[in-house]
């Protein structure tokens, strides 16, 4: 675990965002982790911020810069954001973010 | 030289006779293999109203023409039967080697008839075939099972495929266990062979399997080999296994939690596939032919087996409560080991467990129970005590005690371990798919929640019925061909239709392919039909067209039937009854 270091936008409010891991993710970054950002965050800050901490993250989440890789699922609070708006999916304090590297089984 | 082993034998257990004829070329053309040639030939020789566990059901083990040719994931091989689970025309499909070694002893299908006086194995050598007596293999597991043939005719290269003792038992979800591990699974194709005292298939030879062109067809394989393994999912099945899907099932708030009361179960990550992969995995395993290798080797505190994969992972797992991962391995051994769908004994089991919390069946059983589990488990592989009414399924059980509703189950099949009122695809599939309570006759999981080959919205029920339908007629295809219906997640309908035509030479296109699953689910259709099932049939329990689910994104949802039904029917070109029309009928070559 992993506890970010907490920041303060100008108004001063900040929250904290979940973000979990799974499969070959877990190799390149924590399981878990609690993030503070700035009101008006949205994923793509998020990713943007893991990227940073985590060196080999980038490559396995975007195919190019601002494109996901084919079949990587990022779901806040268990809906999958291409359903929400997308990287601009705007977080919310005690949100959950998880993050599905392609997987399936059956 | 095209790509078929040329003969198929069909036994007559009554007679104690066998006789080997040509493959014929229209059923090659018309249903290709595997599903295709089993539901053909069942509806052919089998009057609708046969009582599956009667002397006049049939029982058909086919591969098909991709099987053993070296086509990567090419290993399948289907077994199919009426089912004495759901009265369906039904299929269950196996992988392994067995497949490719029947092909290899010279036969694309074997079609049993009749009841033999006493137990008796086939045994395919090299062109021929013979029944030989099994009175000494009765009463054995699977492993022991394989072993004493393995020993008796002192080859190690034969293959078997055979039923454990709860097959014996007629155990309505009784199952097939080829290499001691893999299972055609569902809907008691287990029990047929016990009925029949056919305890097992034995295959051994070294018959060449020669394709159309095989020039054209290396060309084709290569980039289908390309396309598997560059693609992240299937390296995730590499990586993880099936159970990779436990987190994210979890994660999306649809993982069916104790007997489909909730569907998010709080310790999934001790049962999850990273778990399995951090703690008992000793290494993965495939197929024949697989470049994928999904299944998973354990070994831990003297216990050694395969699995689990994630159906009875979740099964076994959370939707008995349990997060206990040895416990739920245990338990799947011993339903290979028995020879026991792992979905239905496990789902009957969570049945029970609602049933007693409920105060309408007395006994100590209680969700979270392992050690509970564990021992009912064997009580149904054997038919003991209380696992004797378990042996009859989650539904009849439940409606001996007057709660049928409780029973997870679709054309009383239990339903496998998926929320449908959180994936409103996946539910109209497996309400509407002609083999009961499933999920790989047509798996909306993978656009719904993983996402490929496209992310569809799982919330929305709108243009879900072509998909459904696609999805349907294109794995009724697949399944037909001999490939690993894994194969999906990296393939597309002209990979398939490319594979088959250069092994066959037969002029398969897309649309062909496409046509012949269409066929071949119609058939299994017209079948049911004949049989007495119905719109009506078409459904799910009730709690999931009822009662929203209570947390997470899809908290407030219900599995939306009404907004799906009638539009999938009329794409089918069914009418409001969902009867093929005499025009689809005649359009199919099925008049
Ligand atoms: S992907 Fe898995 S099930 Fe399919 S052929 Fe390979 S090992 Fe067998």
């Amino acid at each position: 675990m992993v506890e970010g270091g907490r920041e303060t936008n100008r108004t001063g409010s900040v929250m904290t965002v979940t973000v979990k891991s799974f499969a070959t993710f877990r190799e390149v970054m924590e399981m878990q982790i609690v993030l503070p950002f700035p009101e008006g965050a949205t994923v793509r800050t998020l990713l943007a911020d893991l990227t940073s901490r985590f060196d080999r993250l980038d490559e396995q989440l975007f195919a190019a810069p601002g494109t996901l890789r084919d079949f990587v699922n990022i779901l806040k609070n268990g809906r999958n954001i291409d359903f929400l708006a997308g990287l601009e999916t705007s977080l919310e304090d005690g949100d959950v973010i998880a993050l599905f590297p392609p997987l399936a089984g059956g | 030289m095209d790509g078929y082993a040329g003969n198929m034998v069909f036994v007559d257990l009554s007679a104690g006779t066998v006789a080997i004829q040509p493959t014929p070329l229209d059923l090659k053309r018309e249903y290709l293999g595997g599903r295709g040639f089993g539901i053909r030939l069942l509806t052919d020789l089998v009057d609708p109203q046969t009582e599956p566990l009667s002397e006049k059901n049939a029982v058909i083990f086919a591969s098909g023409p991709l099987t053993g040719t070296g086509i990567p994931l090419g290993s399948r091989y289907e077994v199919s039967t009426i089912s004495p689970l759901t009265g369906t025309a039904s299929s269950a499909n196996s992988g392994g080697v067995f497949g490719w070694k029947m092909k290899k002893a010279g036969f694309d299908a074997v079609v049993v008839t009749g009841r033999s006086a006493k137990p008796v194995y086939l045994l395919l050598d090299n062109g021929k075939a013979e029944l030989r007596d099994a009175a000494h293999l009765w009463g054995k597991t699977t492993g022991q099972t394989t072993d004493a043939i393995v020993e008796e005719l002192g080859d190690k290269t034969v293959r078997v495929s055979c039923i454990g003792p709860s097959g014996e038992k007629l155990v309505r979800f009784a199952c097939i266990i080829n290499e001691k591990t893999r299972a055609a699974g569902r809907g008691g194709m287990g029990a047929v062979l016990g009925f029949k005292n056919l305890k097992a298939i034995a295959a051994r030879g070294d018959r060449p399997i020669e394709v159309a062109d095989e020039a054209r067809l290396d060309v084709v394989k290569e980039r289908v080999r390309a396309k598997i393994q560059e693609n992240g999912i299937e390296q995730a099945l590499h990586n993880y296994g099936t159970a990779v899907l436990v987190n994210i099932i979890n994660e999306n708030y649809v993982l069916p939690t104790r007997n489909f009361q909730t569907a998010r179960f709080p310790n999934a990550e001790n049962v999850s596939g990273e778990t399995i992969a951090k703690t008992i995995l000793k290494r993965p395993k495939g197929c024949y032919a697989c470049i994928v290798q999904c299944g998973r080797v354990h070994e831990f505190d003297g216990e050694a087996g395969e699995g689990p994969e994630y159906e009875p992972d979740w099964a076994f797992g959370p939707d008995c409560g349990i997060d206990d991962l040895k416990a739920v391995v245990r338990a799947n051994n011993i339903c290979n080991e028995y020879g026991l769908d792992a979905i239905s004994a496990p789902a009957t089991i969570a049945c029970l467990m609602e049933m007693v919390e409920k105060g309408y069946v007395d006994h100590p059983i209680r969700f979270g129970d392992a050690a509970g589990m564990l021992a009912l488990v064997k009580q149904i592989a054997t038919r003991e005590g209380i696992g004797d009414e378990l042996a009859e399924g989650s539904y009849r059980f439940a409606e001996k005690y007057g709660h049928p509703e409780l029973s997870m189950s679709s054309k009383k099949q239990e339903l496998p371990a998926y929320d449908p009122r959180g994936i409103q695809g996946y539910g109209l599939a497996t309400a509407t798919s002609v083999r009961g309570g499933d999920h790989v006759y047509g798996y909306m999981i993978s656009p719904e929640v993983l996402g490929a080959p496209e992310k569809l919205d799982p919330y929305v029920t709108e243009g879900k019925a072509q998909w459904v339908k696609t999805f349907q007629d294109l794995t009724a295809a697949i399944d037909a061909s001999g490939m690993c219906l894994f194969t999906s997640f990296a393939l597309d309908a002209q990979d398939y239709a490319d594979l088959i035509a250069t092994t066959t030479g037969m002029p398969i296109d897309t649309t062909e392919l496409l046509r012949i699953g269409e066929r071949i689910w119609n058939l299994q259709k017209l079948f049911n039909i004949k049989r007495g099932f119905g719109r009506s049939d078409d459904t799910l329990p009730a709690r999931l067209l009822n009662e929203p689910l209570q947390e997470g994104a899809p908290k407030g949802q219900v599995w939306r039937r009404d907004e799906m039904l009638d539009e999938y029917y009329a794409l089918r070109g069914w009418d409001t009854d969902g009867i093929p029309t005499r025009e689809k009928v005649e359009e199919l070559g099925l008049a």
